[in-house]
């Protein structure tokens, strides 16, 4: 009897408590980690090469067809190897990740080691770069199939001067698509200077039709990554505006920092009606029907471009600056790199996949659509068509600057397009007040 | 002689303890049925519109979606439910989907059940601060970073088991419903059945069932549209894919830029068929409770 | 009330009863006890991290004057969200509840169809409203255009917390009317024939014989509706992405900043994400168990 009384009575709530802040003390001990793993090689003894190779990637249709194209080769060349394949959306992946990662139950995993400039105060540095100073992903520098990359794109994703990871393809996002029919039965030739983009604009506009289509939220920023790409074309140039923002020498509502607002307000005013409520699909859905003559896009539609087949399309840096030479560049990033964490269970596996990928590599680009991160490889002609804006490879605004979390969020990016109309309420000179405001909050 | 189990009007009070005295008529009201049907079309549309968007964009091909999201569909691909079922591999997840949502949410039903039946009738201590714990049970923040650390911790991780119990303890607003269905069961049904020999766990699991279908099948529908639908637990805790329910077969439509649209749809209308046919199986207990006539005499 | 026992034993009752709170206490309180002291800490959840005890820096990074201007916008527009979403969402169930509750024809096809929006998901259901209220082509715009104007629905900062909480709403309907059907059969069939008899008009039946007895449904969906609105974020992400000024809501802003958006978000550490989520977690208690003291006095005085 005395058991239930117990059970029920006040003695209970003591022992839950106990057992609460026991349980909770031990989900919190032994978080830090193993010992560090090193390096590893490719095995070139194929019977070394077996077991279960995880992979886990964020999904997207042609990188998916891709992956799994070189799965099959792979399996083909080492047959004692199950591989265990998942594509995860973007928006659950970082948690799939991080839990896989902490169980060891992954093998090659998308990473992204940003090296954290000196300016930046390194409460900001993010979990893939602490995980590389912590010794987590093995050390790919000196492997044979890092030499099949082109090395101005292994220069860019570079850690510390190690390679960490694998680049699969790239994207370029600092243009605009454009229908060439359009262009041609109106008289325009592609702008390469702000004020020739501008003529182009109005002339489209005088007649009737809409010079962009902006799906709303999803690509009103590229149009300020676009911009920021023609007023600061080189990593240098961009790296020393991210270094004045830090060193509060720069103020974001002065300058060529306001310059960027401005322009994108101007910018909007060529954009359809009503188009901040408008969205990705419509947007592309008013290109091939070619209602627009333009839309701010990526270079990861081509493929879908391509085969709806309706329009026959171009694409072209978008023209900020008046100095034709610094809108000659179009910016990107590295799509899905790919890296071993050192705490993978079967690294040999996963490094003979690595090579198996790089020697097949003409497979996956085949599918996924990227522009290709090996020189030389064939993908779509339209890369070709490009291939002038893609000679140097230049990283993109959003690959360079790094967020101070310790600032507001009118200063993420840290210009601040979605306050100017028509996404927001205010001008761009309103904006960049809101912006400066919270970027000084963070000193 | 009864009462009724709330403040009622003296009139109805009276009439319930005297049911030999109150004449049961039925007269038909019709301005009311016209008006009822009336509303009841309302709701239909209004619900029934957006539904058929969805099925209009899960009929389009992926060119006519680029093309023409909005529109009416001008060739239906109706084969686009058979490839979504082939790429969302769902014959495989089916029927992980169907025992995790089966057992997790029948085990989490009687857990409401055992849980909120003696509060209800106060055979544990401080009862109001049970009701407080079951309503703070609701807004917990978001444990996914721990509940992954206990569930590695104890070895379920990667396992079916730790997957069902965690979804099992994720009970909602089951207690509550269940305390609050218990007030209008009198107690001497309760003691009725005591003195008829049945015993508290026979009770609780051959009589009561028949008093509280309604609740009892509403707390199961419930939990169950949680299992059935969760994604992010079922990502994390399985790194197996032969363990995978059917909602991560949806991953094979979602990109990083752009999705799927119409497979994504398609898929989508597979993915809640089962809980929509479930649903409509317990309609059956949703009637008028067997309550009333208990009570009687 | 009597509290004895008719059972015999305790035991058994209590046994069982134990039995069931272990599972919930394992599985839930003790994961959500272990976010309050990851909170304290700078925790990562990687392999080789090691992890710091950090104490209250991570409240106070939130209560900061940089983040604490953008924090109470949202948590303005949160109750504005909170209040019209419990208001409209439970009014709305009960009368549609009680509607289909009587022996309609076709009445079983009017719970699917209001029960499907439960069951479809938020990216779906995102998807489809952004289709109707598309400000070019959707039949919401034709519908304006008829008017002579047009608007940018979700695009437009007046008039996207109104379509919001429309969305919401309507999503949310289905979740409510199943826990009212419930609700609604545990009321004798004899009180509403007696109301009859004394002539009550339909009215005064539900004035006065339902609603009084579906108290305790009241309760469960009024704290839901509470804590859902305050809670949730991911139709309004989907609707009107991650920094929308316009329709930021606490709980977006929350995940935002502790699990980062895809464009512009910072990474935060999880212990900073857990630290938040106490903050959202006070809020709500505070706001749900005086709700739930309302609720449950209103009940019991009935």
């Amino acid at each position: 009897m005395s058991t239930s009384t117990f059970l029920a009575g006040r003695g209970s709530r003591a022992v839950r408590l106990v057992t609460l802040s026991l349980a909770a003390a031990l989900s919190l001990a032994g978080c830090s980690g193993s010992s560090p793993g090193g390096s590893a090689s490719v095995p070139t003894d194929p019977s070394q090469v077996k077991g279960d190779l995880n992979i886990v990637v964020s999904s997207a249709a042609g990188s998916d067809a891709g992956f799994k194209a070189v799965n099959d080769a792979f399996t083909a060349k080492y047959p004692n190897v199950k591989v265990n394949f998942s594509a995860v959306p973007n928006e659950n992946y970082n948690q799939t990740r991080t839990s896989r990662l902490t169980a060891g139950s992954i093998d090659l995993v998308v990473a992204n080691p940003r090296e954290l400039p000196s300016y930046v105060p390194a409460s900001n540095e993010g979990d893939d770069a602490r995980l590389a100073d912590a010794g987590g992903w093995v050390d790919l520098t000196s492997q044979p199939f890092m030499s099949k990359f082109t090395p101005t794109v292994l220069d860019q994703i570079k850690y510390k001067g190690k390679s960490y990871t694998v680049p699969t393809g790239l994207s370029y996002y600092s243009g605009l698509t454009y229908n060439k029919k359009i262009f041609a039965d109106n008289n325009l030739q592609v702008p390469t200077t702000w004020d020739d983009f501008v003529k182009v604009c109005e002339a489209l506009k005088a007649k009737g039709i809409t010079p962009i289509s902006i799906g709303g939220k999803d690509t009103a920023g590229i149009i300020m990554l676009s911009i920021v790409q023609s007023l600061f074309p080189t990593a240098a140039n961009k790296q020393d505006l991210a270094k004045g923002l830090y060193g509060y020498t720069v103020k974001l509502n002065e300058g060529q920092q306001l310059e960027v607002l401005k322009k994108t307000q101007q910018v909007y005013t060529y954009g359809q009606a009503n188009f901040a409520g408008s969205n990705y699909s419509q947007m592309t859905a008013d290109f091939l029907t070619g209602k627009a003559a333009m839309i701010s896009d990526g270079t990861w539609n081509v493929g879908a471009l391509r085969g709806a087949n309706k329009v026959d399309f171009g694409y072209f840096p978008l023209p900020a600056s008046n100095t034709a030479a610094d809108n000659a560049s179009l910016g990107g990033k590295v799509e899905l790199s790919l890296g071993v964490p050192s705490n993978a269970k079967n690294i040999p596996a996963a490094m003979a996949w690595l090579q198996v990928f790089a020697d097949n590599y003409s497979l996956f680009n085949a599918q996924a659509g990227f522009a290709p991160s090996q020189t030389g490889a064939t993908g779509d002609p339209f890369y070709t068509d490009i291939a002038s804006y893609t000679k140097t490879f230049q990283p993109a605004w959003d690959t360079i600057w790094i967020p101070n979390t310790k600032a507001g969020q009118a200063a993420a990016r840290p210009f601040n397009w979605e306050a100017v109309t028509p996404m927001g309420s205010s001008d761009a000179q309103a904006a960049a007040d809101a912006a400066e405001k919270d970027w000084e909050a963070g000193k | 002689m009864t009462t009724l189990p709330v403040a009622a009007p003296a009139s109805l009070q009276a009439a319930v303890q005297h049911p030999e005295t109150a004449h049961v008529g039925h007269r038909r009201n019709k301005p009311l049925a016209v008006v009822s049907y009336l509303l009841m079309l309302i709701v239909v549309v209004i619900y029934a519109y957006p539904l058929l968007f969805l099925i209009n964009t899960a009929l389009k091909s992926n060119t006519e979606f680029l093309v023409n999201p909005t529109g009416l569909v001008q060739s239906p691909q109706l084969g686009n439910f058979g490839s979504a079922w082939q790429q969302g591999n769902f014959a495989a997840y089916v029927l992980n989907s169907v025992l995790y949502t089966l057992v997790a949410a029948g085990l989490g039903t009687v857990m409401s059940l055992l849980v909120g039946f003696p509060v209800a009738r106060g055979y544990v201590k401080h009862p109001r601060v049970w009701q407080g714990l079951f309503a703070a049970m609701l807004f917990l923040p978001n444990t996914l970073v721990t509940v992954f650390q206990l569930a590695l911790r104890l070895g379920l991780y990667d396992t079916s088991l730790g997957y069902i119990l965690i979804m099992a303890s994720g009970v909602g607003v089951g207690p509550l419903l269940v305390t609050g269905y218990l007030s209008s069961i009198p107690r001497e049904i309760d003691e009725a059945a005591a003195m008829d020999g049945a015993g508290y766990l026979r009770y609780l699991f051959t009589f009561l069932p028949k008093l509280m279908a309604p609740v009892l099948s509403t707390v199961f529908i419930l939990q169950a549209i949680g299992v059935w639908n969760d994604i992010i637990l079922a990502t994390i805790l399985f790194p197996d894919q032969t363990k995978w329910p059917v909602t991560l077969g949806l991953f094979a439509f979602k990109g990083t830029y752009t999705s799927q649209w119409s497979l994504l749809s398609a898929a989508t209308l597979i993915v809640a068929a089962p809980l929509l046919v479930a649903y409509l199986f317990l309609q059956r207990y949703l009637v008028a409770s067997v309550v009333g006539g208990a009570v009687k005499g | 009330m009597r509290n004895y026992i008719v059972f015999g034993r305790r035991s058994t009752a209590q046994l069982t009863f134990a039995l069931g709170i272990a599972l919930v206490v394992v599985f839930s309180l003790v994961p959500a006890v272990g976010i309050l002291v990851i909170s304290f800490t700078d925790i990562r959840s990687l392999p080789y991290l090691a992890t710091h005890w950090v104490g209250l820096q991570n409240y106070q990074t939130f209560f900061s004057s940089a983040q604490l201007a953008y924090n109470l916008s949202a948590l303005r527009n949160t109750f504005v969200f909170a209040i019209a979403v419990t208001i409209f969402q439970n009014l709305l169930a009960l009368l549609i509840a009680v509607l289909l509750n009587q022996r309609l024809w076709g009445r079983n096809v009017a719970r699917a169809v209001v029960f499907l929006p439960t069951i479809l998901g938020v990216t779906v259901i995102g998807l489809i409203f952004s289709l109707i209220f598309n400000p070019s082509a959707g039949p919401a715009a034709r519908v304006w255009a008829a008017f002579g104007t047009s608007s940018a629905f979700f695009g437009d900062p007046k008039l996207a917390m109104t379509l919001v909480i429309f969305v919401q709403v309507w999503s949310g309907i289905g979740v409510a009317v199943v826990i009212y059907l419930a609700g609604l059969q545990a009321i004798p069939s004899e009180l509403y024939e007696v109301a009859n008899i004394d002539g009550a008009t339909a009215w005064q039946r539900l004035r006065f014989v339902t609603i009084p007895l579906l108290a305790p449904s009241v309760t469960a969906n009024t704290l839901l509706c509470i804590i859902g609105s305050l809670q949730s974020y991911q139709l309004i992400y989907v609707l009107t992405g991650p920094i929308n000024p316009a329709t930021q809501v606490l709980s977006l802003a929350i995940f935002t900043q502790g699990f980062g958006g895809p464009q512009g978000g910072t990474v935060q550490s999880q212990g900073y994400a857990a630290a938040i989520s106490i903050v959202q977690f006070v809020i709500v208690a505070v706001v749900s168990l005086a709700a739930l003291a309302y609720l449950r006095r209103r009940e019991t005085s009935l």
